[in-house]
């Protein structure tokens, strides 16, 4: 670090355990080139903001963090003077691919240097040069219906056309076979291996980080648990957590307690249904029945406990609205069947010789290529990246609980089943002993008050891998800028090259072996 | 069992057992009784609905595929998730449509042969639910295709979606 700090003009501020390191222009890249090469640290997001009503400058924050290290050091470049350019770091970093492309369009802001500047959140027939996320943009009427209906290419988009003898593309979706979100898919193909995949995504797009501006941060809660479905819980435990971090409160024992019991919930049912969803990709229908029924077994523990489903409206600024506590035996004894089940499950798939052999060696991600694009949760895991924010920066009660991350190597279809069942055994284990605790404390704190203009992280670890939300308030009291960064974000650039040098009946196990979400990617 | 299995095939009768887990009061399985004859009859014992996702948030898909699973076991209705517009007789849309689905969402419903039937399940489908204002989104499935019957909650549990399914029946056969 003492390289970035000796250099002139350098401006340092401390929040918790983040630190913002405010750097010249010209020192920009080097900066960040020295925190991931050297320092071997880990681009978790990168984002800009408009605060040109304070200080009239953009920004633009790269967040790392070093292994071992549990702390944000957060490097950020005015810029001003009109200037609408940043130096790319994509080609240093390749995780920033997409970052950067997101900035451009959403604020308008160039890249300079980035190989490949193609819209990428925004469609086609988006007005050119509107960038939603500037504050002084809004758009008309005709222009919204214009988009939608996408009868005009504004500013047109080219797939990469793969050219050889045989190749032919195969174009799939936004609107899929079966019950599952909307994607674009190319695939260039000789015969039935995948030489190249090019996804198109972003159709769920709706707006949601120029909405939370529009909110209070109480409101900000309802929305946040609706990025992703499934990941509701992590979701809204990671807002509420930068807005407390902002507003300087520390949650009781109890809240903590509460969160964190729902968040391994969370996990288990979503890695025992994910589980049991790969069946439905190896046409194993007895594997993907048994793990739809426990799954459905824990939904239900989800509603009797808070009333939802899908772990919603617990959350709130300060703490959480109920004590599931009080229901530790309903719990204790539903986890308890359902590990009866899960384990006479496990034992029927790693049984079955066919099943296996249609994981093992699918879909693998070289250790290489997942570090390369910032790949994280368990696909990253499951290619041989002990990364885990339980771990890497631990909050509520996981520094108290014994439990490891689990690691593969072979990054297959098979290593990220075999993550996601070490992990739910864990979470189980996690479960009972917190239930063997008591917590002490009110269920929530008081906010007081926000104070303006300032900013913090919240983090979590979704079932999918880790999620951050970066939030700022302004003078009155409400959200200035909300940045939202879903693993899945940072998966799909990994999806395509899991995919390459496969046949095409088997990518969607492949993509069900990641089990991404679209929406949360899409925001 | 087997005594209980004879003892139907002599009388006839038609038992519909609902397993653990789907719960619902015994006036409530009349009812569904009653909707699975309403099926029968008009659709000839084969109601196929096609999904769309119009930029929902993934729950409300999650609840359409718990309708699959043992528990809640939709198909032994006659009814099923089919894989094209085309063999469908029914959409079930859900999110908000998002615009850069609206024309996904347009060329799907052109693509579906008659009756073309339309159930937005889903609060956001209603009205836009929490995405209500945003830019990206249009506030609404009637907004873009015509709706004939809407299902709420966010997301609505599988026993609201066969509720919702009831009612649909209701209003077209009577
Ligand atoms: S209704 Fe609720 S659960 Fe369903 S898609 Fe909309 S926000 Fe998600």
């Amino acid at each position: 670090m003492e390289e970035i700090y000796r250099k002139k003009g350098v401006k340092i501020r401390e929040h918790l355990n983040e630190q913002y390191i405010e750097v010249s222009r010209k020192d920009f890249k080097d900066s960040c080139a020295y925190l991931y090469e050297k320092k071997h640290s880990v681009l978790r997001l990168m984002f800009a903001t408009d605060e040109r009503r304070i200080d009239n400058s953009f920004r633009i924050y790269t967040v790392f963090s070093i292994p071992g290290i549990d702390r944000f050091f957060i490097i950020v470049l005015s810029l001003k003077d009109d200037d609408f350019t940043f130096p790319s770091i994509t080609t240093e970093i390749p995780a920033a691919h997409w970052y950067e492309r997101e900035i451009r369009d959403m604020f308008g802001l160039i890249p300079k240097g980035h190989p490949d500047l193609r819209r990428l959140i925004l469609h086609d027939s988006f007005p050119a040069n509107s960038y939603p996320l500037r504050k002084d943009w809004s758009i008309t009427e005709t222009d919204l219906r214009e988009w939608g209906e996408g009868v005009k290419q504004k500013e047109p988009y080219n797939f990469m056309e793969v050219e050889g003898e045989g190749i032919y593309e195969i174009p799939v979706g936004p609107v899929h076979a079966g019950i599952i979100e909307p994607g674009h898919f190319r695939f260039s193909a000789v015969g039935e291996t995948i030489v190249f995949l090019e996804p198109r995504l972003f159709y769920t797009h709706k707006g949601t980080e120029k909405h939370f501006e529009g909110m209070s941060f109480f409101d900000g809660i309802k929305l946040a648990e609706r990025v992703s479905g499934t990941s509701s819980f992590s979701h809204s435990v990671a807002y509420c957590m930068a807005v407390e971090r902002i507003a300087g409160i520390e949650i009781t024992e109890k809240a903590k307690g509460v969160r964190t019991l729902l968040l391994e919930i969370e996990r288990l049912y979503n890695h025992i249904g994910d589980i049991g969803n790969m069946c439905a990709g190896t046409g194993l229908a007895v594997g993907y029945a048994k793990g739809a029924v426990l799954k459905e077994n824990l939904m239900q523990l989800n509603d009797r406990l808070t009333g939802s489903r899908y772990l919603r409206g617990i959350n709130v600024i300060g703490g959480v609205t109920k004590d599931v506590f009080l229901q530790a035996d309903a719990i204790l004894s539903t986890v308890n069947d359902v590990t009866h089940g899960y384990k006479d499950s496990m034992r029927l798939l790693l049984g079955s010789a066919s099943h296996i052999e249609r994981l093992e060696n699918t879909g693998g991600l070289s250790k290489d290529i997942a570090q390369k694009l910032g790949v994280t949760g368990v696909a990253a895991r499951a290619s041989g990246i002990n990364d885990d924010i339980r771990k890497a920066h631990p909050h509520l009660l996981y520094d108290r609980l014994e439990f490891e991350s689990h690691t593969m190597t072979k990054g297959d279809v098979f290593a990220r089943m075999m993550v996601r069942a070490e992990e739910a055994e864990c979470s189980i284990s996690m479960i009972n002993a917190l239930l063997e605790n008591r917590y002490e404390g009110e269920l929530s704190v008081e906010v007081m008050e926000i104070p303006e203009y300032s900013s913090a992280i919240g983090y979590a670890e979704t079932p999918r891998g880790s999620v951050f939300y970066w939030v700022m308030s302004d003078n009155e009291g409400r959200p200035f800028r909300v940045k939202l960064r879903s693993p899945s974000y940072c998966n799909w650039p990994a999806v395509p090259f899991a995919g390459q040098g496969n046949i095409v009946p088997d990518f969607p196990l492949c993509n069900k072996s990641f089990n991404l979400s679209y929406s949360g990617c899409d925001m | 069992m087997l005594k209980e299995i004879i003892k139907n095939i002599i009388t006839k009768k038609k038992v519909i057992t609902f397993p653990e887990g789907f719960n619902i009061s015994p006036e409530e399985a009349a009812k569904i009784v009653s909707f699975q004859e309403k099926i029968d009859r008009a659709f000839s014992r084969s109601l196929r609905i096609r999904q769309v996702d119009a930029g929902s948030c993934n729950a409300c898909e999650w609840e359409c595929t718990a309708l699959t699973n043992p528990i809640y076991d939709i198909q032994r209705f006659g009814i099923d998730f089919v894989a094209s517009p085309r063999h469908a007789d029914v959409l079930l849309v859900t999110g908000p449509v998002s615009r850069q689905m609206e024309l996904a969402l347009r060329k799907t419903y052109l693509a579906t042969p008659e009756p073309r039937l339309v159930i937005a399940c889903g609060d956001c489908t209603i009205d836009g639910g929490v995405y209500r204002g945003s830019y990206a989104v249009s506030n609404g499935v009637a907004n873009v295709v015509p709706v004939d019957c809407y299902i709420s909650g966010c997301p609505p549990t599988p026993i609201a979606i066969i509720k919702g399914l009831m009612e649909l029946m209701k209003k077209i056969s009577g």
